[in-house]
């Protein structure tokens, strides 16, 4: 059975710490300088009526790869369970995919030369059924990830409870990773 | 190095591969963590689940100590004085020539001036309570944590009040009253986590007080940016109001307090009204927040917070936000705030032991001498100051003047008073004229670039520790476990005070000589307790929560022990408190006899601005810890340095745009600053995350980037509990 | 919040360079002049061997496979693993435009080089350094039977690479300034007027031919309207941009407001590229003088009028990302 991979992440409870910024570098070896993954926090408005927003930045694995339908080698691919993963070895680094990720997600490994992004943690630990690195270290647990096929899963039970909010939808790139705005705050 | 750890060692993801549950000590939370590793090597690191309440949770810190342990700047080997103090010339030793250095060091000034010439440094925890042991082995009565500079207000209000720490429990709050407690920034990983469940709950109620937008005030159902260190005007107001209109759970406070009628006759004057000119906040939010407060009580907290620096005042501060807590009767209720739940009283009431008892494997002998700043000596100004932990402010001058006697030699346990305490100008001086410094660090810090010795301490994930109990609803051990052995010539704390109290002749006052030996006399033969605290680094038995003052909570515990009798639950609270009354004091007539005005809440000292036209403030980031981390490669690229946060109409004010460089000053000192706009902080304050400015030319990396706040910090300190004070007033000078 | 999230400087990455724009350029450049040389041969070439026309044809022939050379090896140096650039060969994403460009430009550059040689023929067995290619010069004689076929393949292969340059870069929506129907075209037709530019340069320059004013008029007319026809199009550009409303109209507002950018298209693009020009003709047609030195001139500043344009859209489109 293919899997139906969700991550949510919940805005209410992040609160910028950049664990999971870093549990990423450490497990996937990330060299300085670049990132998979930011948390960028944002305020907004004007003294004293202020709003506070965190975006979580990094590749939210679209249904609809146009990373993947531009790359003229097929290094980047979609896996059969819709995840999107690069072959290292195909990349011929054009950078066309870059350029086509509404997330900017994409970058150049500086050490290797090829370009990287987030893999949903696949080869050492979603492969063996962990969870992301990023969301297993979440200090307050606003990362979930799981299968939304699955009926009982964390991440099913949270779709069917909260508004999700997938961004930049209007591109219909069908993101697996969504989020739950923040209700608190200045909306700006 | 490039960011690759795993670089170092390819063959790193064969062979073997196993988890270490251990605690963390990148910052001073102390969470559970476990560690991954592969080959003798730490590869991984998370929360530790057997602490349920950590999930696999871990913030940026304490995943960063794997890139701690492998930091190419960290101390190698031991290091001597060659130059002049602090002109940074060394040469490398041994252990044996460094240890020798400092144990002949040490008795050579304790004949000459006595033991009491020493002083002993460190941040509480096991490296405190070990130096401490180690202090009054030799004969000092001077030993300093950093408490002073962080958490005694609290510490002492509390005892104080209570006779004893109390709690928070966040978790079955409905409302909260933050003050300035950033547990977003500050993080530990329990709390914040429960903090952030809480502000996330959309029935629930967070109300932030803070003058900067903090991440806290960002999670706020509302937030009000009070300005700088008048939290205590807001909570008399609160308070003024409530006895006004008769507000209070007045059972709770004719049974169980003391006091209530100095109390009401403090607070005549301090009306919403009153309050306005100091808080910023109007008298009308304040009616109405007094009303939502106490209708959301008992499951309702006004939050002391965890550092408490912000005034003079700031004993008064902290007790009236207690007594706020014990007007809403909130005590020992769920959601409100709690006692510890000792191992002694569970097992006396179970009568079982559950929960074993340990012995402690560093005697601390009582030294007949006054320490330099005469903490908890009768007549002195410290006398409310815990003996242990001294008044960090007061030794500066002390070691000017050499009074009340000669003061020669300092022995530091990573700690970094050049960049925590307030006026290192004056600290530098003053460290600059002793004979010995003895410093042990994971890194080349601006203190101990002023030492004789540097000795190389190993990281916490390269040393085994003692057992701790930590207190709360259920009492719970942590054992910290070593992942690997530890890298270079380093050593830990166990080791150094090990050898030099065999060279200082006092072997003999420690039964033990390795960790397993400590561990076993620690436990009283406990094996059961060392063999589950090595596997799974925290234990905790499960037993029902018991709130005392809740019904349901003591019959939920009745029912698991059937043989416990309500009535024995019940009394439980009606016991003597430990305070000089044996109730809980609104009123404390030693203090006020000491001090006058400080017996009871009321308004004085409240001024931090000192007729500056700015106040400065500062406080935590959660990518760094204090003065400790800014070299960690992981976090050092987050977080580089740290501009000084402005209101825009401020800097239109003095001309300056986004990125210019200033200064700003006052009495104590003048520091370079890099202005960062931003909405969120009141236009008559700025704001410093802590840390930096460092002089530190062994770390390149960090040396003289960003500012220190504690230059422009007085050696001034709060009334009573002698709390560094960390608001100051200061100007904006263009460069 | 000051930022404590690390660099953001991995945003703000220029992936595509200089290097692109040019090969944009170049590749626009030989689609262009063989559209044009091809068009010329067909329609005017029989009546003079000497004139403009023939040179122009000639031009077009040299110009192409040079600069479509020149441009693959730009495109290839670009890569950052340049070594790897055989998997472009041995594999085939249809849905990919640069795919697509692949196989265009395999096709193209073939048939440029033997169309090339089928005219440059007699000069080049003139080099006997040449002749141990004589039995490929034989087989390349043996296709003039097929000359015509050759042509008509080679301008639809021309168009192709003419236009894909533009789908390139219009095919990616995560790009504001890129994503628009129209680029296509204003790449297409900025690529012929940049091959009727080159072919006269090149023609006037290195092949002696003559000139009469029939002939310049003629060429300024065709300037005219090559210019009447751009300047439109970028104007609708532009405009379907403002009207993509939100994001999309506020990153063209920024691209032709802020910094050095808007100048390189204000004073680059339309003053060099197209006023210009546009002056020299309508003054040229006003007071009917006739001089090479106004075709020359127009030609060399539509020829950077159009290097501008390119780099101005590489550069304005990763930079304004909204
Ligand atoms: S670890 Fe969790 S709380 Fe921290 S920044 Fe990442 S998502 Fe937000
Ligand atoms: S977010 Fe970007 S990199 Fe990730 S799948 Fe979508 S387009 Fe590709
Ligand atoms: S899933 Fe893994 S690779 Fe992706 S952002 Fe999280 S930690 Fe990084």
């Amino acid at each position: 059975m293919a899997k139906a991979y969700r991550l949510i992440f919940d805005e209410n409870l992040c609160i910028g710490c950049q664990a999971c910024n870093v549990a990423c570098r450490l497990e996937n070896d990330v060299p300085e300088g670049v990132y998979r993954l930011q948390v960028h926090v944002t305020t907004q408005g004007v003294f004293p009526h202020l709003g506070m927003h965190f975006e979580r930045r990094s590749c939210v694995m679209c249904d609809e790869p146009p990373c993947v339908s531009v790359c003229p080698t097929g290094a980047s691919f979609q896996s059969k369970d819709g995840l999107v993963h690069i072959h290292e070895s195909q990349c011929i680094t054009c950078k066309y995919c870059i350029l086509a990720c509404p997330y900017h997600a994409r970058f150049i490994n500086p050490l290797k030369n090829v370009v990287e992004k987030c893999t949903f943690c696949f080869d050492s630990r979603l492969s063996k059924a962990l969870d992301p690195a990023c969301v297993s270290v979440c200090t307050t647990e606003a990362l979930r990830f799981g299968d939304v096929s699955q009926e009982n899963s964390a991440v099913a039970m949270l779709s069917r409870k909260e508004t999700l909010l997938f961004p930049k939808a209007h591109l219909g790139t069908k993101p697996k990773v969504c989020f739950i705005p923040a209700r608190k705050g200045v909306k700006v | 190095m490039q960011g690759s750890l795993r670089a170092l060692e390819p063959s790193i993801l064969k062979g073997e591969d196993k988890w270490v549950r251990s605690v963390c000590e990148i910052c001073s939370s102390r969470c559970a963590i476990e560690v991954r590793v592969v080959d003798q090597k730490p590869v991984w690191l998370q929360g530790n689940a057997f602490d349920t309440r950590m999930h696999s949770s871990i913030c940026a810190r304490g995943l960063s100590g794997v890139s701690q342990l492998y930091d190419q700047d960290r101390l190698r080997t031991p290091l001597m004085r060659v130059g002049q103090r602090g002109e940074n010339r060394w040469r490398e030793a041994s252990w044996d020539e460094a240890l020798a250095f400092v144990a002949s060091s040490m008795q050579r000034l304790k004949q000459n001036y006595g033991a009491q010439s020493m002083l002993f440094s460190s941040k509480t925890g096991e490296s405190f309570d070990l130096l401490s042991s180690f202090a009054a082995n030799y004969g000092s009565p001077n030993t300093f944590s950093h408490w002073s500079s962080c958490p005694i207000a609290i510490e002492s209000a509390l005892e104080q009040t209570f006779g004893e720490r109390a709690y928070r429990d966040f978790e079955h709050a409905d409302y909260i009253v933050n003050f300035g407690h950033n547990l977003f920034e500050g993080l530990d990983i329990p709390l914040s986590k429960a903090m952030a469940r809480f502000a996330a709950n959309p029935s629930k109620k967070l109300i932030v007080l803070d003058p900067r937008f903090s991440i806290m005030a960002g999670k706020a159902d509302e937030w009000y940016p009070i300005k700088a260190g008048q939290d205590l005007a807001f909570v008399l107001s609160l308070l003024h109001v409530w006895l006004r209109d008769a507000k209070y759970d007045h059972a709770f406070v004719r049974r169980y307090c003391i006091g209530l009628d100095a109390l009401k006759a403090s607070l005549k004057e301090t009306t919403p009204q009153w309050q306005e000119r100091y808080t910023g906040i109007d008298a009308k939010t304040i009616e109405r927040l007094a009303d939502e407060i106490y209708r959301a009580a008992p499951r309702c907290i006004l939050d002391w917070g965890h550092k408490a620096t912000t005034s003079p005042a700031e004993f008064q501060r902290t007790r009236a936000i207690l007594i706020a807590n014990v007007l809403m009767g909130n005590v020992e209720k769920k959601g409100g705030i709690y006692f510890a739940k000792t191992p002694e009283m569970l097992n006396a009431l179970i009568q079982e032991p559950l929960f074993p008892l340990l012995q402690s494997p560093y005697p601390t002998p009582e030294v007949g001498i006054a320490r330099i700043d005469g903490a908890g000596e009768e007549g002195s100004a410290y006398r409310f100051v815990p003996k242990k932990h001294g008044v960090l402010n007061a030794i500066a001058d002390a070691i000017l003047t050499q009074q009340p006697y000669a003061i020669k030699g300092w022995f530091l346990t990573r700690h970094n008073p050049l960049v925590t305490v307030a006026d290192p100008q004056k600290m530098r001086t003053a460290m600059a004229s002793l004979d010995l410094i003895v410093v042990n660090d994971i890194y080349m810090s601006d203190t101990a670039m002023m030492a004789d010795v540097v000795l190389p301490e190993a990281t916490y994930l390269e040393r085994d520790e003692s057992i701790h109990l930590h207190h709360g609803l259920v009492p719970s051990y942590t054992m910290r476990n070593r992942a690997l052995t530890p890298l270079h010539r380093t050593r830990s704390l166990h080791e150094i005070v090990r050898s030099l109290a065999d060279a200082l002749g006092f072997s003999h006052a420690y039964s033990w000589k390795t960790m397993q030996e400590l561990r076993a006399y620690q436990a009283k033969g406990n094996s059961a307790l060392l063999e589950s605290l090595v596997k799974r680094g925290y234990v905790q038995a499960t037993i029902p929560h018991l709130f005392l003052r809740e019904e349901a909570s003591v019959r939920a515990f009745c029912e698991r022990y059937a043989h416990v009798e309500l009535r024995h639950v019940l009394e439980m609270f009606e016991r003597r408190r430990k305070t000089p009354s044996g109730k809980i004091e609104l009123f404390c007539a030693h203090i006020e006899k000491a001090f006058e005005g400080y017996g009871v809440p009321c308004a004085v000292d409240m001024d931090v601005q000192q007729n500056y036209p700015y106040t400065l403030i500062s406080g935590k980031s959660a990518i760094h810890t204090n003065g400790h981390t800014q070299n960690v490669p992981y976090l050092h690229a987050l977080m580089p340095d740290n501009p000084l946060w402005m209101h825009p109409s401020t800097a239109k004010a003095h001309g300056l745009r986004q990125n210019d460089t200033c200064y700003i000053e006052n009495e104590i000192g003048k520091e370079k600053v890099k202005v960062f706009l931003t909405e969120g902080i009141r236009p008559d304050t700025l704001f410093l995350y802590m840390g930096f400015g460092r002089q530190t030319p062994l770390l390149p990396k960090i040396d003289r980037k960003g500012s220190s706040a504690s230059k422009l910090l007085s050696l001034k300190t709060a009334p009573v509990c002698g709390a560094m004070i960390t608001n100051t007033g200061v100007r904006i000078v263009r460069a | 919040m000051s930022p404590m999230w690390g660099s953001t400087a991995q945003y703000e990455v220029i992936h595509w360079s200089w290097a692109i724009a040019v090969y944009l350029f170049l590749a626009g450049i030989s689609a262009g002049s063989i559209i044009v040389a091809l068009l010329v041969k067909w329609n005017r070439h029989e009546r003079s061997n000497s004139s403009i026309w023939d040179a122009m044809i000639k031009s077009g022939t040299l110009v192409a496979p040079v600069s479509i050379l020149a441009g693959l090896f730009l495109l290839v140096a670009d890569l950052g693993r340049p070594l790897s650039f055989y998997w472009l060969l041995i594999r085939f994403n249809p849905l990919s435009v640069m795919s697509l460009g692949v196989l265009f430009l395999l096709i193209y550059t073939p048939i440029v080089l033997v169309f090339t040689l089928l005219v440059f023929e007699r000069t080049i067995v003139k080099y006997t350094w040449l002749l141990p290619l004589g039995s490929f010069i034989e087989w390349v004689k043996s296709l003039h039977s097929y000359a015509k076929t050759i042509e008509y393949f080679l301008m639809a292969a021309a168009l192709c690479v003419g236009s894909y340059t533009g789908f390139l870069l219009s095919a990616l929506y995560a790009i504001p300034l890129w994503n628009s129907p129209v680029l296509p075209i204003v790449f297409l037709t900025s690529s012929i007027s940049s091959g009727i530019a080159v072919n006269i340069l090149i023609g006037l320059v290195f092949f002696k031919s003559t000139i009469n004013t029939e002939s310049i008029k003629y060429l300024l007319v065709l300037d005219l309207r090559v210019i009447m026809t751009e300047l439109p199009l970028l104007g609708i550009f532009f405009v379907g941009l403002f009207y993509g409303g939100g994001e999309v109209s506020s990153v063209a507002k920024a691209a032709l407001s802020h910094g050095g950018l808007a100048l390189v298209f204000w004073l680059g693009v339309i003053g060099i590229g197209l006023l210009l020009p546009l002056a020299t003709v309508i003054l040229a047609l006003r007071s009917h003088v006739y001089r090479v030195r106004y075709i020359l001139t127009n030609a060399t500043a539509v020829l950077l009028g159009v290097l501008l344009l390119r780099y101005y859209i590489i550069y304005a489109g990763q930079i304004y990302l909204g």
